[in-house]
């Protein structure tokens, strides 16, 4: 079996600051590490590569530095790791992000299932996996929180949807996106780390997709969405109100708050 | 199709016979949206045969486009897309918005991927610019930067996070046409099978409302009372850690350094000092409302609604206040 | 109290009416702290509880409680382990959660001073929002109070590099119990004028003053942390690779050893998951350094030491969130065994004999047939055993064996209470550890700060007999 994990370097979401005044994110400011669920879908593939056997690659687009991540992969059970930089990939939204991994996933050829996070922790938008699956018309099964493999069956996962848990099991080759309660990531052996820090990554550029994906479906050009304005908000300050022998102000004050929040449902006046 | 009116779309979520409430919130905003653009304002509905549309008529929709079929019974997202994309393909609406739960965010990025367009994640304002193009905003980096975003293809196809917008009010004098859709294609055989195992359970991080009781609960039956108010605000019930302690409810309800950190939409801390193992739990509720008889309770420096009082009148009162029930001793 | 009424309108009088608690269902809150519930003492139901908004208004208290000899608790975010905070007699408890601001940030003198009743979670929320500096002392529940974490010179995680509270406080204002507000030392880094009176405080466990404001040393942050769990089937192996390590010259930020019994246990408690599987124990290393080749060179280092020592296993966390996840399963280890111990002993050796006296320790708790999970500070030579409770209720041995463990504890040159302090539990044990005329003297100090013996009675030396108020004093 041969899976394919996709990955995205983000800032650490906990020291990333923002200057409200400027409107600036400070990336600077914050380390790099792994999207947290990426770690999931990675932990889920080399859990399936003990228990069935399995080659685990990690798959990641990002700048040069991101090669850091997928030793990261390495260091914690992938077996190959890929990354895809080329200035061309800059500027990518969901769908051009989605195309340039389909493309390099369509010049690795052969696979069997391909795992991913449920969504990143800085774009926040879940697309890229389902983008993909559509993009290799492969069955997709969103926020798996849990996996098992049975010979001949193939992969079930378990998913939270509408009003409940359903299985999902997939026959042949299937997408599958991964929330954090699937598994706790196992954390890399210092040896194991040792050695992945001193592994060479293979870089695809844009070049090394020929055939695979146009200039013009990739980057800045080949996003159909565009950020036209960041507004950093303040934070909130708390209303600090404080009612006492005044029960009725008080529940006048937290009909109107609730309300504002749509949690009242229908309360004709 | 009227090419004099283009068509605001908003793809309906099935729950169970019933539209997921969330198409209610997005008919609200598709309104505003419609009236901005001269535009129609449709919804297409696919969902097992027997599905309710009324609601949608009554709250605003000129058009439902419903799709009945047992395909639709669960949920399959790959089955959805290709016979939703088969007619969008043919409507070719201007705007397709869809609601950002869980089963939409999986939906919407595979039907934009169909249908070769743009697609803006968990939007929580949407406005036509004076081109007549949609602006999307949506916040970013865990909710600490809005962005908005425009979308250069068509349609321009964007989710909504749930509970963003107010519903549409009924209103049973709007006229509006359903129309029935053949399905477009057979259904495929999509190498999933799916079963349903069982219904989801208490997730107090997850709720929107979370309504906890502390120390002030003078025995373990008084949760019942907590329980109702969070039943009227679609919330959960929490603890502090004294009271899951004391055997009065499970760990699942704590809130704190020790317990869950919840982040709800709306806090009703009920009897609760508020320690600092409680704060690190909740402090970060969007709103906070107290309830205390000390009045120099530290959970009155956090919160936004205080109110000094005997949680054993203040509470249902707002039981009743908010639409719940609870007898008047 | 003779005139409870009369406490009650004078405190309201000095801080206004909401401040003053006097009902048992607001109290409550506020009369015990973490100590063990079978080894607690029973708090005073009738004391009211008081909250003060600034050191003017303790000053008043202060100064009423001495001239009427009204007993007063001072008390912090009540995380304390030694029943310091637990008033055992009619009186006043003295909360400093008002006194919570953040006064200054001195980022060119790398000081910080805030008031006493700042919690840590609070200070590190700020720090690791404003700027690169840090404050090292972790105790384990960041709810603490920097107040009471600096009288109870308070220990924890990271001490092994940065040493206790008493290597990072420089300056305190302090509430006599007669009423006069003095600043002990400043933002001084050398100060040698008469005697000490900061460091006499630092410790002193609310009954020599009120402490209201700390000055504080921080530290550069170093960009390159990581968490390393090395795994070994014996506790003598991994003690051994302690005191190598540490001979090597290499400083971790914390060095910690983990029964996995307690590490699974606090894990389970959490619902998380303790990252190390093989082996039966765990050393848990937390190293800071500038690059991040530093960090791997010392990484290499300390695992080449302890896989010559047997170890079975070693991982590393590198991220902000794992790290995490290991420091809070390892501060929660006491919060989940709660209800099964009797008692979380807190021993401390010289820190190269630990290996010898953690074997004789075991022999201990072998001959009464029990376990004794066993969590520390391995680093700085401190321990925590629990003693657990057999059918809900203290052993029959419980008396015997904890007595027995101190006895070896002192024969290796050690403490009974490396950082939990003495409070109203340990000070039996003082005549263990200190001579008759050192206690003495305690005693003196004590008198001599406090004439009318008012503040935090019952810690370090029993209560007064029999008076209510009016304490007569200790001879």
């Amino acid at each position: 079996m041969h899976i394919i994990v996709l990955m995205k370097e983000v800032p650490d979401m906990e020291k990333v600051r923002f200057d409200t005044e400027k409107g600036v994110i400070d990336r600077k400011s914050a380390g790099t590490e792994v999207n947290p669920f990426d770690l999931n879908a990675l932990e889920a593939a080399v859990q399936l590569k003990e228990s069935a056997g399995a080659t685990v690659t990690a798959l990641c687009m990002g700048p040069p530095q991101a090669e850091k991540s997928l030793k990261e992969a390495l260091s914690r059970g992938a077996d190959e790791a890929l990354l895809l930089s080329d200035t061309a990939f800059g500027g990518s939204d969901t769908w051009a992000t989605a195309r340039t991994l389909a493309a390099a996933i369509g010049k690795i050829g052969t696979y069997d299932a391909i795992f991913a996070g449920e969504k990143t922790v800085d774009g926040d938008t879940g697309q890229v996996g389902a983008q993909v699956a559509q993009l290799l018309a492969l069955p997709l099964v969103s926020y798996a929180e849990s996996l098992c493999w049975e010979e001949g069956t193939g992969l079930a996962a378990v998913v939270s949807l509408w009003d409940g848990f359903y299985r999902k099991t997939v026959t042949g080759k299937g997408l599958f996106t991964f929330t954090k309660t699937a598994n706790t990531p196992r954390l890399p052996g210092v040896r194991d780390k040792m050695k992945a820090r001193k592994a060479v990554i293979p870089c695809w550029k844009l070049a090394d997709l020929a055939g695979h994906l146009d200039a013009s479906e990739t980057g800045f050009s080949g996003s159909p969405t565009k950020v036209k304005r960041i507004v950093i908000p303040p934070a909130p300050q708390r209303q600090g109100q404080c009612y006492r022998d005044a029960l009725p102000e008080a529940l006048d004050q937290l009909e109107t708050l609730l309300k504002s929040k749509h949690l009242l449902k229908e309360v004709e006046a | 199709m009227n090419p004099a009116h283009p068509s605001i779309l908003i793809v309906a979520e099935p729950q169970g016979q019933q539209p997921h409430p969330v198409a209610y919130e997005l008919l609200h905003k598709g309104r505003q949206l419609a009236d901005a653009r001269q535009a129609t304002l449709d919804v297409l509905l696919c969902g097992t045969p027997g599905m309710e549309t009324a609601s949608l008529i009554h709250r605003g929709a000129d058009r439902v486009y419903l799709m009945e079929d047992p395909c639709f019974a669960l949920p399959e997202e790959q089955i959805f897309v290709a016979q939703m994309t088969a007619f969008l393909k043919e409507l070719k609406p201007e705007v397709i918005l869809t609601g950002a739960t869980s089963f939409g965010r999986s939906l919407a990025p595979r039907l934009a991927a169909a249908l070769n367009t743009g697609l803006t994640a968990d939007c929580t304002d949407l406005h036509m610019d004076e081109n007549g193009r949609l602006v999307q905003t949506r916040p970013a980096f865990s909710e600490n930067i809005l962005a908005n975003i425009m979308t250069d293809t068509l349609p321009q196809m964007a989710t909504v996070r749930y509970q963003e917008f107010p519903q549409a009010m009924p209103n049973p004098e709007h006229q509006g046409e359903v129309v029935r859709l053949p399905l477009p294609l057979p259904v495929p055989d999509t190498g999933v099978v799916i079963e349903k195992l069982r219904q989801l359970e208490v997730d107090i991080t997850k709720a929107s409302v979370v309504v906890s009781g502390g120390r002030g609960l003078k025995q373990q039956d008084d949760f019942a009372m907590l329980r109702e108010l969070a039943r009227t605000l679609g919330g959960e019930v929490g603890a502090s850690r004294t009271v899951v302690e004391d055997g009065f409810i499970s760990k699942d309800h704590q809130v704190g350094y020790s317990g869950h950190r919840v982040k709800p939409q709306v806090y009703i801390a009920c009897g609760i000092s508020g320690s600092p193992q409680h704060l690190a739990g909740m402090k970060e509720a969007d709103v906070i409302v107290a309830i205390n008889t000390d009045p120099s309770a530290p959970i009155f420096q956090v919160a936004d609604v205080g109110i000094v009082g005997d949680l054993y009148e203040v509470v249902p009162q707002m039981i009743r206040r908010y639409g719940g029930t609870w007898p008047v001793l | 109290m003779k005139n409870r009424e009369a406490v009650i309108e004078k405190m309201k009088s000095i801080t206004g009416p909401d401040w003053v608690l006097t009902e048992l269902e607001q109290t409550l809150g506020y009369l015990y702290d973490e100590t063990e519930p079978l080894l607690r003492p029973k708090a005073d139901e009738t004391c009211l509880v008081v909250k003060p908004g600034s050191p003017e208004e303790i000053a008043a208290i202060m100064t009423y409680a001495t001239e009427s000899s009204v007993p007063v608790f001072p008390r912090g975010g009540g995380t304390g382990l030694c029943g310091a905070a637990i008033p055992t007699l009619p009186g006043i408890v003295l909360s400093l959660e008002r006194l919570n601001k953040i006064v200054e940030l001195d980022e060119d003198n790398l000081m910080i001073t805030v008031e006493a009743g700042v919690t840590l979670e609070q200070l590190n929320a700020f720090l690791s929002k404003e700027n690169d500096l840090f404050f090292p002392v972790h105790p384990g529940d960041e709810g603490a109070q920097v107040g009471g974490m600096a009288v109870e010179n308070a220990g924890g995680v990271g001490a092994v590099k940065h040493g206790i509270m008493r290597n990072h406080i420089k300056g305190m204002e302090v509430v006599l119990p007669t009423g006069e507000v003095v600043m002990m030392g400043g933002k001084l880094l050398k100060n040698n004028m008469g005697y000490d009176l900061l460091h006499l405080m630092i410790g002193s466990e609310g009954t020599l003053g009120v402490v209201t404001k700390v000055i504080l040393r921080l530290y550069p942050r170093l960009a390159y942390k990581g968490t390393l769990l090395i795994s070994f089937e014996t506790r003598q192996a991994a003690a051994k690779s302690v005191s190598q390590i540490l001979k090597q010259g290499m400083v971790p930020l914390a060095m910690e050893y983990i029964d996995r019994s307690a590490s699974q246990e606090a894990a389970d408690h959490l619902g998380l998951t303790w990252p190390a599987e093989k082996g039966s124990v765990d050393l848990m290393l937390i190293l800071e350094e500038s690059t991040e080749d530093d960090l791997f060179d010392n990484t290499e280092k300390i695992v080449d030491i302890c896989d010559a020592n047997g170890a079975v296993d070693s991982l590393i966390a590198e991220t902000g969130k794992e790290q995490k996840v290991i420091l809070d399963i390892r501060s929660n280890v006491y919060t989940s065994f709660k209800e099964k111990a009797a008692d979380a002993i807190d021993m401390a050796v010289p820190p190269a004999h630990f290996p010898a006296f953690l074997d004789e320790l075991m022999q201990v708790v072998d001959q009464y047939g029990t376990q004794s999970p066993t969590v520390g500070h391995i680093g700085d030579g401190n321990i925590h055993n629990i003693i657990l409770m057999v059918d809900g209720k203290l052993p029959d041995y419980f008396e015997e064996m904890r007595q027995a463990m101190y006895e070896v504890a002192i024969r290796f040159g050690g403490t009974v209470s490396a950082e939990h302090g003495t409070g109203r539990t340990r000070k039996a044990f003082m005549p263990l550890q200190f001579s008759h005329r050192e206690i003495q003297i305690m005693q003196l100090v004590k008198r001599a700060f406090d004439p009318a013996m008012i503040l935090n009675p019952g810690v370090f030396f029993d209560e007064p007999n029999g008076t209510e108020s009016g304490l007569t004093g200790i001879h």
